[in-house]
């Protein structure tokens, strides 16, 4: 089967294309143009934009924290809508099946589901499986573990720690590793209920920056493509520009991902305390180019806040809104579900909103920088295209910020800023760089030998409008979406990275669940028979 | 050996499930019942329902809703059971049937110490026990049980005036002395790592939400959180799977298209007692067990063998148990979590996913069989 996208205005950055092209496809790949071959299946795509499939790097879409949070909160979707034949349950709001669909709809076509913890990556990749359409990943959570804590102790080596990690990689499936308030959630069992970057967990006497430190240059050792992705500590928190800092700094010139810096943009300045610190760093991230981050854009309106950072979730629950909220003590992180409610006349919320808006413009460099609203902690994935517009038109952010409270505009620079980001930059921070932070040389570009995830947008000037239904969308060079709607459901895979490992591991984590645990190391097995689907994982080669 | 029936009549397989499908493609307001299966079982359920417009609902239900009306009435705060196992100095069992809810209690949790290597502090494990109604003592090995309280009766008293003398407001008269009491606050009070064990089994929501409600209160000074045991035949891998595939738990019917979730409306045994439905799916793959309602109604039955029913079911298939004939995934009690279980003697017995896809597979109405 040969198709052919014709004549659209192709923006793959990647390959350093900007300009109408035809995109050639041929079993499920992008090929190069075939000397004299008749297509069997046209798309006419003159006047429009042809992208690659975009990938989001960190959105919480499956797992038991946020199927708590569906059960926590059946006011918040309820149905409505009529059954949809070609694609069932797809009319069930938040459910995984409505979730391929919204995201397929916008052109997107990798997902990171980035808080996994190891003993939920059954359920995790379950949830993952019944998401269709899109490709999917997961980053296991490491760093409040009794293993590794126990390991960094009694002073393990560094190998034995690297064996562990690429262990638990493989057995839980994923494709990078992350780290949730370093010590923080160990910590709160303790009841310790502030807790800094060289802050100690008690009875273990690590501190929160060796965990890091740890995690990082094991990751980094292995090969994983994916550098460690950070959590900070003292997310929300006025003054938690310091711990971002410190934690940038701590990169030491190693590759090191700082997730959802938004929430952590924020000084003490002003009547009230709160302030951005955007600006500051911003700098610093221009200044650190072994580091990225993703931003954690929030929106107004309703949402839920689902975190592994039990800790954080705690001190946050008397906020709550609606008045309820779940505080889960896990095995490793756990995790809190608190509802809450950002609103435009809020300070706060204001501030936040500009804080995350500015981050986005200050850093220079939009291959460093990451989409995301931490769906759906700063919004639901749903309000990338109104973020799109925002990021491209000055003159909206203008209109948006006169119906702020001007107070909380002043203690940001948002109104000075005049940068305005480009359909290529919006084309980087989406699909070419994402890919390549996730180490998926065949994705995010639209090159020969790429997977055919392509999207096709109208070219609107309601940049909203254009990107929230896309015109085309193929996966694996299949069509999925017309005009926005999802005409029919695929399977997608999750993508998994398996370094090897000395085979003594195996009997250590056994011995250690026996010991532990009196269980066998197999409960936290991912079997792909168990997924149900046809090839459920595909590996993602590690550089080493 | 038989394994489908027609009326009582043995029939061949496909036979069997070609009759299901007539019955539900005939039937205006169908429910699928039971739901005693693994996390294929429960999916394939889930779609049959979706795809005919079913109600779906647990035969532990009622149970598993006391703790999710609960949360999603005042929020909860919970611990996994390894969790407890490795850290709690202070166990609060609440009430009765928690060993019968989970057998493996006293091996897991109360006949061991706290692990030092996690907490050297805390390497002392101290067991209370609120109204057991009957005696405990001896579950624990070498561990004492302070048991107040023997009648279940008196449980929800006992809690309410604890958490109030935890708030430092005055109580009545109590079954216990108000010096014992506040002694007894001021154990919990005192507990680094607590953690307060209930099986819904046995308790109201009221209650559970009065335990919840005190072990939040602990939560301003120390840390305390709850370990709420699993009911049987799966039900809460059901409701996870429900959770995720449609928004909600069991109790949710496509009726009018779309999920809508009500705990009364769809009842099964309500639907099928009220004559509001007009055939029923039951599945109890895990045991052979019958539903409890008894008004007539034709039923498509897939259970373990030897299954009695009050009324014959029009279809009844024999389906393999989740976790011995076939590889199944399914909830641990042990872990709090989803978990892979292999087959320990595999047969080829048909398991529930593969009956309900031969089923949906010979629907007469549009549409694949794509979820």
């Amino acid at each position: 089967m040969l198709t052919r996208i014709k004549g659209g205005h192709a923006i793959d950055p990647a390959n350093g294309t900007h300009g109408v092209a035809d995109i050639w496809i041929r079993d499920g790949r992008i090929i190069e143009t075939p000397g004299g071959a008749r297509a069997d299946e046209t798309y006419d795509a003159a006047g429009k934009i042809v992208m690659a499939g975009a990938i989001d790097i960190h959105s919480h879409i499956a797992g038991s924290n946020v199927n708590a949070a569906r059960l926590l909160l059946p006011e918040l979707h309820r149905g409505t809508g009529a059954r949809r034949v070609q694609t069932p349950l797809s009319n069930a709001e938040w459910g995984t099946f409505q979730t391929g669909c919204l995201y397929a709809a916008m052109g997107f076509t990798t997902v990171v589901e980035p808080a996994v913890a190891p003993n939920d990556a059954l359920h995790a990749h379950l949830e993952l499986a019944d998401i269709p359409i899109i490709d999917k990943a997961t980053l296991s959570v490491l760093g409040n573990d009794d293993y590794l804590l126990d390991l960094m102790r009694a002073g393990a080596s560094a190998s034995h720690v690297r064996d562990y990690v690429a262990w638990t990689l493989a057995t839980s499936r994923a494709l990078g590793i992350k780290v949730i308030n370093a010590g923080g959630a160990a910590a709160f069992k303790a009841n310790v209920r502030e807790f800094s970057f060289d802050d100690v967990v008690p009875n273990y006497g690590v501190s929160s920056r060796a965990i890091v430190r740890t995690l990082q240059r094991a990751v980094h050792e292995l090969g994983v493509p994916h550098p460690l992705h950070v959590h900070c500590n003292n997310l929300g928190l006025a003054g938690s520009a310091g711990t971002a800092l410190a934690t940038i700094a701590a990169a030491e010139g190693l590759p090191l991902h700082l997730a959802h810096l938004q929430f952590y943009g924020y000084g003490k300045e002003g009547e009230r305390g709160f302030s951005s610190d955007a600006a500051r760093l911003a700098e610093a991230v221009n200044g650190a180019k072994s580091v990225t981050v993703d931003v954690g854009q929030v929106m107004f309106g309703q949402t839920v806040t689902i975190s592994s950072d039990v800790l954080r979730q705690f001190n946050a629950r008397n906020q709550a809104s609606p008045k309820k909220w779940v505080i889960f003590d896990g095995d490793g992180n756990g995790g809190g579900i608190v509802p809450y409610n950002y609103r435009a006349s809020d300070f706060y919320n204001a501030v936040q909103w500009c804080v995350g808006l500015e981050l986005f413009l200050l850093i220079e460099d939009p291959s460093r920088v990451f989409f995301t609203t931490d769906h759906p902690n700063g919004a639901p994935f749903t309000t990338y295209p109104e973020i799109f517009a925002l990021l491209m038109d000055r003159d909206l952010r203008a209109q948006w910020m006169a119906t702020l409270p001007p107070a909380a505009v002043a203690m940001t620079t948002l109104a000075s800023i005049r940068r305005e980001y480009s359909l290529n930059e919006i084309a980087t921070m989406t699909r070419a760089a994402p890919a390549r932070l996730l180490g998926l040389r065949d994705r995010g570009h639209l090159g020969a030998g790429a997977v055919a995830d392509i999207a096709v947008y109208a070219n609107d000037t309601d940049r909203a409008k254009m990107f929230r239904a896309a015109s085309l969308v193929f996966k694996d060079g299949e069509l999925v979406v017309r005009d926005g709607t999802v005409t029919q459901y695929r399977w997608g895979r999750a993508l998994t990275v398996a370094p090897g490992h000395d085979q003594t591991i195996e009997r250590r984590m056994q011995d250690y669940y026996s010991d532990r645990y009196g269980l066998p190391a197999d409960i936290m097995a991912v079997p792909a028979t168990a997924i149900g689907r046809p090839e459920p994982f595909e590996a993602v080669p590690c550089a080493k | 050996m038989s394994h489908a029936w027609i009326d009582g009549r043995p029939v061949a397989l496909h036979v069997a499930t070609a009759e299901a499908a007539r019955l539900l493609a005939a039937s205006r307001v169908p429910v699928v019942a039971g739901l005693g299966t693994d996390i294929a079982g429960a999916r394939a359920a889930i779609a049959l329902a979706e795809r005919i417009g079913a109600s779906i609902d647990h035969m532990n239900s009622e149970t598993v809703l006391r703790d999710v009306e609960v949360m999603r009435a005042a929020g909860i705060m919970l611990t996994t059971p390894n969790e407890a196992r490795l850290r709690a100095d202070v166990l609060l069992m609440i009430g009765a049937g928690l060993v019968e809810a989970w057998p493996e209690l006293p091996e897991r949790l109360l006949m061991r110490p706290p692990m030092a290597q996690v907490d050297a502090i805390t390497a002392q494990r101290r067991i209370l026990w609120l109204c057991p109604g009957g005696d405990p003592t001896k579950l624990a090995g070498r561990a004492k049980v302070h048991v107040v309280g023997r009648n279940r009766k008196d449980l929800p008293v006992l809690l309410a005036a604890l958490r109030a003398r935890l708030a430092g407001r005055p109580v009545g008269k109590t079954l216990l002395a108000a010096k014992a009491l506040d002694a007894f606050a001021a154990e919990l009070r005192a507990a680094r790592f607590g953690v307060a064990v209930w099986s819904a089994a046995e308790l109201d929501t009221l209650t559970i939400e009065m335990l919840c409600g005190m072990v939040a209160d602990l939560n301003a000074t120390t840390r305390f959180t709850g370990l709420a045991l699993a009911a049987a035949d799966n039900a809460l891998g059901v409701l996870q799977a429900c959770g995720w595939m449609t928004g909600f738990p069991m109790r949710t019917s496509f009726g009018r298209g779309f999920p809508e979730h009500d705990t009364w409306r769809f009842d099964a045994a309500r639907l099928v007692e009220s004559g509001e439905a007009d055939c029923a799916v039951w599945i109890s793959a895990y045991r052979a067990a019958a539903p409890a309602w008894t008004r007539q109604v034709p039923m498509i039955a897939l259970t373990g063998q030897d299954a009695r029913f009050r009324q014959k079911p029009r279809v009844h298939i024999n389906v393999g148990q989740p976790g011995t004939d076939h590889d199944a995934v399914e909830h641990d009690a042990a872990t709090g979590t989803l978990v892979p279980a292999v087959a320990k003697d595999p047969s080829k017995a048909v398991s529930v996913a593969a009956a309900l896809a031969q089923i949906a597979a010979v629907l007469p109405s549009p549409g694949a069989w794509p979820c």
